[in-house]
């Protein structure tokens, strides 16, 4: 009988065109979208950066030292148009109106310093709204002062490893997959428990307060079979709405590497592969399954309780927010899975996941999210048939 | 066959419904106490104003609420000991024709035989004989949301009947419904009454009552005020017409208690 009502209501809830919106066309779209913008923002950005030319605005005669070499740097570093400022106010207030990106005042001893080897002054202006521009200078003033360097130890005459008594390599251990894992593992499990949610949402309450809305609930009552059987078969349905967005979701990321050809990145790539595996995929599931009957869990007592499919909505909408947030910890590099976070609905799902991406997932500690998200899972259910089974929740 | 004794119902009242209602109980008599029974192949009717506690009675007497007290026998079968024996003899009707929009007739009446467990063959026969008569052919595969009210009732009766009740359980099932449409009810409740099927029907429109009905009750803030046969109704009549005699009998109630 559980499979006669769940059939029924798959058939029913698959001919809701909002539920399709939902379920379907949004988790698919999501990620094709979200990676297209991605990356051709981030493209233009870096683009931009390297054709813009930066106005270098400076102060003092154009023999200056610091002109001098500013002219003679590679072109490598960036292109660059060289002005000479009267003063300092003048340059600020180019600066502000963004005639000038970068200013750069050697102080009035700058010369005499340079030549009695002292450290010679610079002042470097520059407008912190436009990004990037102090980086640019750095970049400019470390290579000259790298190149002063140099004629220095020359001049007097000292070899430049003797005064380097370290030499130190810095060595990443990490691979590219436990990087990537790790900074960006968290967005993956954020938009597969983002859209679990909200495909539980609308068939929880078209087949619960819809249905009582619609007067339906009370002729399937009166038919021999078991409250708790009704439950199990909607409920089942609400669980494989919830499922079938996240999968479409992850279908829209493998659209976009495999078909669309959209992230060109080829270590973004590698790690998207490992993603797309199955045996990766199967324990996703195997994690988002306890996940989903959870949010079904939630969602039905409120839409057995709500009088009308306004009001679930007003309650549900608002619980998002409760998911969301703990679904965010993955952005966080800072927060790992640990015995504690592994106790967090929601956060354990979202950490698992993650290290899961990176390769470094504990079992012990998987076995355990695992374990309290199934203990929530039938917390929920047990609730939502005390619910279903109170005769004045159920019709109106 | 019906019978239903000392049956009474009290919903407990929630602090914001005791505001509403200007009570301090908390708890409300919906139906208190009351005894009647429906015979095979007789139209028993349940008249009463509204409120009256007639849709609480339907509910208890189809297993949808479980009586706080009191006991109701469908087919000698105790719906509080055996509730799914007993809903397998229970038709059950009422004026919202509560149907899945998204379904058409056939997937509907499907779904209900499989609910019910009915043999594909006997359900097949069944579906055939029932859209015959109800001229569903035409329609069988519309979604249901796209029906008229006329159509979707149709579709209703079918739904009732494709188990072939033993009792069939109508509450208030004319309601909202034009003329034409309600005849089609009308018709059911009479071929139920010709086939020896127990037919109970609540309503609060007197010359339906006078149509149809074999025996009558009237219920009236979840007391009952008559029970007997239609015929005896008549007859002892103290008002000239059956509208006028119903709210004679209510208001007497009425003054009673004032």
């Amino acid at each position: 009988m559980i499979f006669t009502i769940f059939k029924k209501e798959l058939k029913d809830t698959l001919r809701d065109r909002r539920t399709l919106i939902m379920m379907l066309v949004i988790p698919v779209l999501i990620f094709p979208i979200i990676l297209t913008l991605f990356v051709s923002v981030s493209e233009s950005f870096s683009k931009e950066a390297a054709e813009k030319t930066v106005e270098i605005g400076v102060v003092g005669n154009p023999d200056n030292y610091i002109f001098e070499q500013l002219e003679l740097l590679p072109e490598n570093l960036g292109k660059k148009n060289i002005t000479v400022y009267a003063d300092t106010s003048e340059l600020k207030a180019a600066i502000k109106v963004d005639s000038a990106q970068i200013g750069i005042f050697p102080s009035p001893d700058f010369e005499q310093s340079m030549q009695i080897k002292k450290p010679a002054g610079v002042t470097v202006y520059f407008n912190a709204t436009d990004i990037g521009m102090k980086d640019r200078a750095e970049a400019y003033l470390e290579t000259i002062e790298s190149i002063a360097k140099q004629e220095r130890y020359i001049e007097m005459n000292i070899n430049a490893e003797q005064i380097k008594p370290l030499n130190v390599n810095y060595s990443n251990v990490a691979s590219s997959k436990e990087m990537i894992g790790k900074l960006a593992g968290g967005f993956l499990p954020y938009i597969f428990i983002a859209f679990g949610f909200i495909g539980c949402m609308y068939p929880a309450i078209d087949l619960f307060t819809g249905e009582k809305e619609r007067g339906t609930i009370e002729t399937l009552l009166t038919t021999p079979v078991a409250r708790w059987q009704i439950l199990f078969g909607k409920m089942g349905v609400v669980v494989l709405s919830g499922l079938l967005a996240s999968t479409f979701a992850l279908l829209g990321l493998f659209l976009s590497i495999e078909v669309f050809d959209i992230v060109k990145n080829p270590e973004i790539l590698n790690v998207v592969h490992g993603v797309l595996s199955p045996s990766f995929i199967l324990m996703l599931f195997a994690l988002l399954f306890p996940l989903t009957v959870f949010f079904a869990g939630l969602m039905i007592p409120i839409a057995v309780y709500a009088k009308s499919f306004k009001e679930a909505q007003s309650i549900i909408t608002p619980m998002n927010i409760m998911v969301v947030l703990p679904a965010m910890v993955g952005f966080f590099p800072g927060i790992e899975l640990n015995v504690l976070t592994a106790c967090i609905p929601i956060v354990n799902i979202v950490l698992s996941t993650k290290e899961l991406i990176a390769g470094t997932l504990d079992v012990g500690l998987l076995g355990l999210s695992f374990a309290v998200m199934i203990s929530l899972a039938v917390l929920a259910v047990v609730i939502s048939y005390k619910r279903f089974d109170k005769e004045t929740n159920v019709v109106l | 066959m019906i019978e239903v004794s000392n049956l009474r119902k009290e919903f407990s009242l929630s602090k914001q419904q005791q505001k509403e209602l200007n009570t301090k109980d908390s708890k409300a008599i919906a139906v208190n106490g009351i005894s009647f029974t429906c015979q095979p192949g007789r139209i028993f009717s349940l008249l009463g104003p509204n409120g009256a506690g007639k849709t609480t009675t339907m509910r208890m007497l189809s297993t949808i609420f479980k009586p706080t007290s009191g006991s109701i026998k469908i087919c000698g079968i105790d719906v509080s000991e055996n509730p799914r024996e007993a809903r397998k003899k229970i038709g059950f009707l009422t004026g919202s024709t509560g149907l899945y929009a998204r379904l058409t007739p056939n997937e509907l009446i499907q779904y209900f035989a499989d609910l019910y467990d009915i043999p594909k063959n006997v359900c097949a026969q069944r579906k055939e004989k029932l859209y015959t008569l109800l001229d569903m052919h035409d329609f069988q595969g519309k979604r249901i949301g796209k029906l008229s009210t006329g159509m979707k009732q149709k579709v209703s009766i079918c739904r009732t009947m494709i188990h072939d009740p033993e009792v069939v359980v109508f509450d208030e099932p004319t309601s909202g419904l034009d003329v034409i449409t309600a005849e089609n009810i009308i018709k059911l409740i009479r071929d139920c009454k010709n086939e020896g099927k127990t037919v109970i029907f609540s309503s609060h429109i007197m010359s339906e009552v006078d149509l149809l009905c074999d025996d009558i009750a009237i219920i009236h803030k979840g007391n009952l005020l008559y029970n007997g046969t239609m015929g005896d109704f008549r007859q002892n009549m103290e008002a000239p017409n059956l509208t006028a005699e119903f709210i004679r009998i209510v208001n007497e109630t009425k003054t009673e208690n004032a």
